[in-house]
């Protein structure tokens, strides 16, 4: 596996499943499982899982601590997938698979850095200092 | 029991970076990042970390009936993105907040979200809550 081929399926959003009745949650988590199986058995999926509901923020240089994320929000990370796939085309296109997405659930699709972006630029910076140098 | 004692699963660390390492001059860039470099590679080398990666500024949203609505990243619009990840191997949530707390990332205006995993979906437990509800009710 390459890390060209990586991406992270972000599911977001931890109200969107509140107002259906028990048999509809039921049917969409065994979709999801379902779902998530095939993938993996694919060899497209890599990993997965759901998040715990709760958890903290760290933030500030102290290293504050809060409650998060908040109780319903659209943003609010719920899970994840790795996939490893041809590219972005067939990520987004998993994505479009999923069970969630008729009742508003969001999916960001991120392809996976072979080093930090951070990095990836000081150096592009430093060789274009050294090019006009 | 709440859902943190619940979990055995290790805990999800998710790094939320915004753009302000951008103003940093040259040194100040070189030095963050040695000491991201070094603080990732302790977790590793000392197990704490099981994996873990960046993700790229890049990517795309779906949302709607049948994905029908595909947006393009990268996320001009939102101040802050996910820039990385961490699988974390410990033992306690406390230890989780530990270590996000040693992230050297959270100086330069990045958070750290810490959350367990579990095998079992939200949805799930709340199905499971609205099942147990109304025997509460009756109780």
């Amino acid at each position: 596996m390459t890390n060209k081929n990586a991406y992270m399926l972000i599911f977001r959003g931890n109200e969107w499943h509140k107002g259906l009745s028990p048999e509809q949650m039921q049917h969409i988590s065994d979709q999801w499982m379902a779902w998530f199986k095939r993938l993996m058995a694919e060899g497209k999926a890599i990993a997965g899982n759901p998040l715990e509901p709760s958890g903290k923020i760290v933030s500030g240089k102290n290293g504050h601590v809060t409650d998060g994320p908040f109780a319903e929000s659209k943003e609010a990370v719920g899970g994840y997938f790795l996939l490893t796939v041809a590219g972005l085309d067939e990520a987004v296109a998993i994505a479009q698979q999923c069970p969630g997405l008729p009742y508003g659930a969001k999916i960001e699709v991120r392809p996976v850095a072979g080093e930090c972006p951070m990095a990836t630029e000081a150096r592009a910076e430093n060789e274009a200092a050294l090019a006009t140098a | 029991m709440n859902a943190m004692e619940m979990s055995n699963e290790g805990y999800l660390l998710l790094l939320h970076v915004n753009e302000s390492w951008r103003e940093l001059g040259r040194e100040e860039l070189e030095k963050y990042i040695s000491q991201n470099n070094a603080w990732l590679e302790h977790l590793m080398t000392s197990g704490k970390a099981k994996g873990g990666q960046a993700l790229a500024r890049s990517g795309a949203i779906v949302s709607g009936k049948n994905g029908r609505n595909v947006t393009d990243g990268p996320f001009a619009e939102s101040k802050e993105v996910v820039g990385g990840y961490l699988m974390l191997n410990v033992e306690t949530f406390e230890e989780a907040v530990a270590i996000a707390k040693s992230c050297p990332m959270l100086a330069f205006g990045g958070k750290a979200e810490v959350r367990p995993l579990t095998n079992v979906c939200a949805s799930h437990i709340r199905l499971e809550e609205m099942r147990r509800e109304p025997q509460l009710a009756v109780a």
